[in-house]
Formats: C-alpha cells, sequence, structure tokens
C-alpha cells in the first residue's frame, strides 16, 4: 500500500501503473450522466489530476443519473462541477481537481495541458467543436453520448456510442459519426422520447468504456495499437459491439485537421510572460 | 512556468526513424522541430508540427563534433520560422533507450545559434531536443537571454507516454 492507497486489486495494469495514473491531467467537459460516471471512475483508479468544466446546475430531472448528487443538492442547486469535485475529493483526497462552473470555450485554460479530454456534451455540433479542442492541444479525445428513439407507440430504441479519437489520425468526421446530415438535423430536433432522454445505466455503460479505452492507453496490461475506437451500443439488446460505420467511411488521412490549426493562434510569448491569457474561444 | 514538450507518437517515430540513418561523414544526423504554442497562466505548451531534417550536403565535415550543420542548414531553419510563424527547436538523437542528455559541446553549441531565432520570429519559443530511442530531454528559450529546462515530454498516441523531466513532479 502506498501513500495514495492500496491499489494491489489492479496490479495487473502495470508495476508503474499507479504513478502513472495518478500523474495523469484528465479534463471532462460535461459533469451530467455521462461525465459523473467517468470521473467516479476514474478517481476509484486512482487518476491525480482532475479538470472539470460544465456550466450548470443540478436540476431535480437530473437525478435519475447523475452519480454523486444529492436530493440536497437539488434544492441547493449545487453546480455539478462541485458535485463532481466533491464525489472526487470523498474517494481519493489528495486528488488535484480544478473546476470551472463555465461553458468550456471559457475555461480552455484546463483543457490544453491535460493529457486527455472526456467529452460528455448533449448535440453533434458541440462534439465536433470540442474534437476541435483537442486537436488544437494535441489531446486524445473520448467522446460518449446516447440517444432514444422512438419507434412505435410504447417502444424506443436505446442506443449509444463511445469514440476515441487521436491527433493524427481519423476524427469522428472522417470515421463518419459527424455528417453533415446529422449536424442539419440536429438543428430540428434531438432524440424523440421527450428532451435529450437519457438514462443512468447507459449512461455508466458508455463511460466505462471511455474509462476502459483510456486506461488500456495508459498502462500496458493489453495491446494499444488502434488510432481510434468506436464502440456502438444497443441498449435494447444489451450489446457493445465495434463499428463498421469506418470501414466505408475513412477514405484517407484526416483532412479535417492540420498542423496549422495548433496551438494558441495569437500565441505571443511576450504576453505569456507577461501574465496575459491565452484565449482561443471566446 | 512548466513548459510541456507534446508531440503524436508516429511524428516522434518519424523523426527518429530519420535521425538514425547514417550520413556520409558527420556521425550523427540532426534536423529542426518545428512547433507551435498555447499557454495556460501555469504552463507552456510546444506542440510539434513539423519536422525539417538538415540535408546530407548541410553538413560541415568537423571530426571534433558528432555533426556540425552550416550555414545554409540554419538559414533555412530561419527563414521557416520567419515564414511560417514558428519555434523551431534543434534536435538529434542518442542511439540508446534511457533519458538522454545534452553534451558540454551540445549546451555551447546551442547558444551560438538559437537566439538567433528571435531576431526573425521573437513572439515564439525556440529550443533544442535531444530523444533517446524511447526518452527525451531539451531546453526552451523563452526570450534570447532567458532559458530553462523543458519539464515535460507527451508522446500522444494508441499507447500515451508522459515523461517527466527529473526533479518534476507529475
Amino acid at each position: 500500500m502506498s501513500v495514495r492507497g492500496d491499489f494491489s486489486r489492479q496490479s495487473f495494469l502495470g508495476a508503474n501503473s499507479e504513478r502513472v495514473l495518478a500523474e495523469t491531467r484528465v479534463a471532462i467537459v460535461g459533469l451530467g450522466g455521462g461525465g459523473s460516471h467517468i470521473a467516479q471512475q476514474l478517481a476509484h483508479l486512482g487518476v491525480g489530476h482532475f479538470r472539470l468544466v460544465d456550466p450548470q446546475e443540478i436540476e431535480a430531472s437530473n437525478l435519475n443519473r447523475l452519480v454523486g448528487a444529492t436530493q440536497k443538492d437539488v434544492e441547493e442547486r449545487t453546480p455539478k462541477v462541485k458535485i463532481a469535485e466533491r464525489l472526487i475529493r470523498g474517494i481519493r483526497p489528495w486528488a488535484r481537481v480544478d473546476v470551472a462552473q463555465a461553458e468550456w470555450q471559457h475555461a480552455d485554460h484546463l483543457l490544453k495541458d491535460a493529457h486527455v479530454l472526456f467529452g460528455c456534451v448533449d448535440g453533434y455540433r458541440q462534439r465536433m467543436y470540442l474534437e476541435g479542442a483537442a486537436r488544437r492541444f494535441c489531446l486524445p479525445f473520448f467522446d460518449i453520448g446516447m440517444d432514444v428513439t422512438r419507434l412505435a407507440q410504447n417502444r424506443y430504441a436505446v442506443a449509444g456510442q463511445m469514440i476515441m479519437t487521436l491527433p493524427g489520425g481519423p476524427c469522428m468526421r472522417c470515421l463518419g459519426f459527424l455528417t453533415q446530415e446529422r449536424l442539419n438535423r440536429e438543428e430540428d430536433a434531438y432524440g424523440h422520447a421527450g428532451m435529450n432522454p437519457q438514462v443512468i445505466w447507459t449512461n455508466g455503460t458508455l463511460a466505462s468504456l471511455a474509462v476502459g479505452a483510456f486506461v488500456r492507453m495508459l498502462t500496458p496490461w493489453f495491446e494499444a495499437s488502434r488510432d481510434f475506437e468506436w464502440l456502438e451500443l444497443d441498449g435494447d439488446n444489451q450489446l457493445v459491439s465495434r463499428s463498421r460505420q469506418p470501414d466505408y467511411a475513412i477514405k484517407g488521412p484526416c483532412s479535417h485537421y492540420s498542423s496549422a490549426d495548433l496551438g494558441d493562434p495569437f500565441f505571443d510569448i511576450g504576453a505569456v510572460l507577461a501574465g496575459k491569457e491565452m484565449t482561443n474561444f471566446t | 512556468m512548466r513548459t510541456i514538450f507534446r508531440a503524436t507518437s508516429r511524428f516522434l517515430l518519424e523523426a527518429r526513424r530519420d535521425l538514425v540513418r547514417p550520413h556520409g561523414f558527420a556521425a550523427e544526423r540532426v534536423g529542426f522541430i518545428s512547433v507551435r504554442a498555447a499557454a495556460t497562466p501555469s504552463a507552456l505548451l510546444l506542440l510539434a508540427e513539423g519536422y525539417h531534417p538538415v540535408a546530407d550536403e548541410d553538413y560541415v565535415n568537423d571530426a571534433t563534433v558528432g555533426a556540425m550543420m552550416g550555414q545554409h542548414a540554419i538559414r533555412k531553419a530561419l527563414d521557416i520560422a520567419l515564414l511560417r510563424g514558428l519555434g523551431m527547436f534543434h534536435v538529434h538523437m542518442h542511439d540508446h533507450a534511457g533519458r538522454p542528455g545534452f553534451s558540454r559541446i551540445d549546451l555551447r553549441e546551442q547558444l551560438k545559434f538559437v537566439p538567433d531565432f528571435f531576431k526573425v520570429r521573437r513572439e515564439m519559443p525556440h529550443g533544442a531536443v535531444v530523444l533517446s530511442r524511447d526518452m527525451a530531454a531539451g531546453r526552451v528559450w523563452f526570450q534570447p537571454a532567458s532559458v530553462s529546462a523543458i519539464s515535460e515530454f507527451d508522446a500522444v498516441g494508441p499507447r500515451m507516454i508522459v515523461d517527466f523531466a527529473p526533479g518534476e513532479l507529475g
């Protein structure tokens, strides 16, 4: 047992895995149904540095899925980032947790020097923007999301995805996940079972897939050679499979992001040394 | 301020492959990595965006050093910094595993040419990096006379490697 805790039950992750995870800086954008699961699992794993970004306070309708939240939080309208921070510190008091109750575009300082970025945002367009930020700062990007579609009277299709993309590899547009058709359709409606339907077990399954892919990236317990991952969840049949869409969609090297898109567009080391913050999205 | 040098693992693989190629007379190969940059209140990110090997004909035959660049090599690197608005990091490789380090000659020679990049691109940081087969070390200049060690190297790929310089806390 180390000063951080007893990680003996996950020692198969590698001799240095405790140190590696403790030194890893993760940014999580969106601390609702998906992000709260991810924060909780990463804290249990022993990740040592968290950057949490979400502008919202909890509402009564979030309590069906937001891990760590209480009725008292609903009554006090606790910010979601504060609930996640409390959850993480309750598990790992030594973890460093930086939070911003803000849109991520106003808190990109918490993203830039993270090692990985988890995106738990609603909507295709927000995913596209957030993946763009991951590319700008050369970050692995893990996206999770679910949707419920009405098939017939009282019949619904529950589905979701976990997508991991890497700088230099195919992006979510290359994979065929973010399409112009979907972006356009989103303008009209998102889901058919009420406003953005979400349930805890599906959020939890997708969060677990993302955390599994993250651990595989950081520790040597299993081969890691793919520069993207797209796992599809059939929530009705409780099945997870690797999407075949990229087999047809990838046409070659990513043409959506280039090295010219890296970094702060108006970077000036003189301004940095003078203490002026570089912002990109505001 | 912590300085993080970040590149994709594919980028580093290709740079290493080039740097270990034998040269006609030089004992080692050298090149430049161009970077873009980003900053937070406490960290500077150096984001590798291009690798520029020094051309075979731009080496000077000097047996007292592993590799000596001629004026053409430095002028070409200055052109890249000037015309594309990039920071430039000299790079060479020590062909062994484990943490590499700069030799006294490396440190002396860097002082001769790295500050010159500020004459053409003063708003970008510049510096020098040495790679081994699996790790790296480096120095960054914030201004012509302001230099410090690079704190962390991130290799971003299917297997992410985060390598902290000695003395840097994770």
